[in-house]
């Protein structure tokens, strides 16, 4: 049988994944090892690590060619795509939020407002659901110094702490929603190898559980 | 200004030798199997009028329609499913033929999807529609008949069935307005526990409200049609179970067991479908590869209300998965190149015909001399090359060398 392959979103997301499949037990030395790799066969080689940039796990998810994918829900809402997503992992905790500077109300006044934002995805359907009319502008660096130059009333950005937001005088406006990692599974692979994806899948679940407990 | 004519826009592309002729040999395989079943083969235009495919009932999203207008500025737009454009054409030419109508389809569909996602924009279909009848008999039929086709193309593949009635009969017995149902029904559709439960959590705790949040779990084999069956049920979902299960029998008995999978959590368009829903799963592909269902209010939109079920097939996708395999069609070269001298023209076309009743297949050389002929025909690997003059003379190449 063919390793099944799931694909990590590298940096944290990918460390915290390793740190529950060795908490299952599966043996992820290569993945400490890996040098330049990219595919790397961990546990009882039932298993296939990939490592990806995180739009591009559910890229290799959707299009099948890697079974299962742990990716934030941050690019799941900003991508999108059709892809099973069967578990909250716990991890990569965050949250989506409107920012703005510190003690002026966003809402004031009735001239269309202007977003800055790296999910302009994420600020469309915000804006959509809230029935208000808002301009926005896609940033790909630090969103912080677009309401700070002027260029934007307000921002939509990930939010761990709020340190980056208080230093330069802003503040949440408000909350758009709650991020976490996911583990997503392609579709086809998920009725062909359920018996396989259903054990990790109830793996994965307990050691997140036991390591509430 | 810049010219765009050396690409193709994104989202098609040519089809040249083996996926040409594969292409072709999965359409005709698919052909032969729906004509033999009785099934009677339309073609619909590849644009429509934009009302056809009415959002409200078709479950087809405006923005992956590609859009035009016509002559007079109404909106039309590229054909984006069989389906509708079948029952259009039932609904107003096909109304006085005698019940059920079987009618087949390829032809390709149009979906402006996402850019840069490697999604196919002009995909080819490959149908069946069965209108006029509803029971078990009928959609055994069509479900048989998706499995014949399946297994003519492709070696390992899983078709599941569910039914949209079970969603709809469990969601009834919940207190919540469409919105809500259609958040739940997507998070069902995507498999999406962790969004579900933060849904139904603030449903209470009683029996439909677990039985949903099991819904997208229940998938398998024939178990889960008595799991479902434990789950304290109303009348209409009980309905709905037994139907199942009644179906799953007579695929069973037909031998068509080792196929077929149970997914109650398959609600896929469930405001189109109405009872029996499948799609089906073949290895080397990430997606599925033939979808159907039940559709019996459609034809209602249309003003001739009858029921019908009916599947599509893609056709790319069964290419795809049979070249990757390597069992893809070879194109083959020509079998003999014939050479003829300056006035025998008219004895080499005939002596061509000849060979090409005998099953060979022959190219006419277009070259003056015998030499530039031979050297076509090593650079093509043509193994033999037949000059007709006064007399006709044959040589064959053997390893590369000409005799």
């Amino acid at each position: 049988m063919k390793p099944l392959r799931i694909a990590l979103t590298k940096g944290r997301l990918e460390r915290n994944t390793v740190k529950m499949f060795e908490q299952i037990g599966f043996d992820c030395t290569t993945v400490h090892e890996k040098g330049r790799k990219l595919i790397l066969p961990i546990g009882d080689n039932e298993f296939e690590v990939v490592l990806a940039k995180a739009a591009d796990v559910i890229t290799y998810v959707e299009h099948g060619v890697c079974d299962l994918g742990v990716v934030g829900k941050d690019t799941i809402i900003e991508s999108g795509g059709s892809f099973y997503e069967v578990l909250d992992l716990g991890f990569g905790i965050c949250k989506f939020a409107l920012a703005g500077s510190k003690g002026i109300d966003f809402y004031r006044g009735y001239a269309s407002k202007t977003i800055a934002t790296k999910y302009p995805n994420v600020a469309h359907s915000f804006f959509e659901g809230k029935g208000m009319d808002v301009n926005i502008i896609k940033i790909e660096g630090s969103v912080e110094l677009a309401p700070l130059l002027g260029l934007s009333d307000a921002i939509i950005d990930i939010v761990e702490t709020g340190a980056t937001l208080k230093e330069n005088g802003l503040e949440v406006i408000e909350k758009v929603c709650d991020i976490s990692a996911r583990l997503i599974v392609n579709t086809a692979s998920m009725k062909l190898r359920k018996q396989e994806i259903d054990t990790l899948i109830c793996k994965m679940e307990q050691a997140k559980e036991a390591k509430q407990i | 200004m810049r010219k765009y004519h050396k690409i193709t826009p994104e989202g098609t592309k040519d089809l040249l030798f083996e996926e040409c002729l594969t292409h072709r040999y999965v359409e005709r395989t698919l052909a032969e199997v729906f004509s033999a079943r009785g099934f009677h083969e339309v073609i619909t235009p590849g644009l429509e009028f934009y009302d056809v495919f009415d959002t409200n009932f078709s479950g087809i999203g405006q923005e992956t329609m590609y859009k035009l207008s016509d002559k007079q500025g109404r909106l039309i737009c590229m054909r984006p499913d069989s389906t509708m454009p079948i029952a259009r054409l039932t609904a107003t030419r096909l109304q006085n033929l005698p019940r059920p109508i079987r009618l087949y389809y390829t032809q390709y569909i149009y979906c402006n999807n996402p850019g840069l996602t490697g999604r196919n924009d002009e995909v080819m279909q490959s149908g069946i529609e069965l209108l006029g009848t509803r029971g078990r008999r009928a959609d055994l039929e069509v479900i048989a008949t998706a499995i014949e086709a399946l297994g003519r193309c492709v070696s390992n593949f899983r078709i599941e069935l569910g039914h949209a009635g079970f969603f709809k009969a469990i969601a009834s017995q919940l207190p919540i307005d469409d919105a809500v149902r259609e958040d739940i029904r997507l998070y069902i559709e995507s498999k999406n526990y962790a969004a579900l439960d933060l849904v139904l959590d603030q449903l209470g705790d009683n029996e439909s409200v677990a039985a949903m949040r099991r819904l997208p779990r229940m998938f398998g084999g024939e178990e889960i049609l008595e799991e479902a069956s434990t789950l304290c049920l109303d009348v209409n979902a009980s309905k709905t179970l037994t139907y199942l299960q009644e179906l799953y029998s007579a695929l069973k008995t037909l031998g068509l067991g080792d196929h077929i999978m149970i997914d109650l959590g398959l609600v896929q368009r469930t405001d189109y479908y109405t009872d029996i829903v499948f799609s089906a799963y073949a290895e080397g592909y990430g997606d599925a590869v033939l979808t159907g269902g039940r559709y019996d209010n459609l034809l209602a939109g249309f003003d001739a209300p009858m029921p019908a079920i009916g599947f599509a097939m893609n056709v790319d996708a069964i290419t795809d998965i049979l070249i990757n395999q390597g069992k893809g069609k070879k194109s083959f070269g020509a079998d003999v190149l014939i050479h003829c001298d300056d006035g025998f023209e008219i004895k080499a076309f005939s002596y061509a015909s000849n060979l090409v009743s005998e099953g060979l297949r022959c190219e006419n050389s277009v070259f003056e001399t015998r030499k530039e002929s031979l050297d076509y025909a090593k650079q093509m690997g043509i193994p033999r090359v037949d000059f007709v003059g006064d007399q006709i003379e044959t040589r064959i190449r053997l390893g590369g060398e000409t005799e």
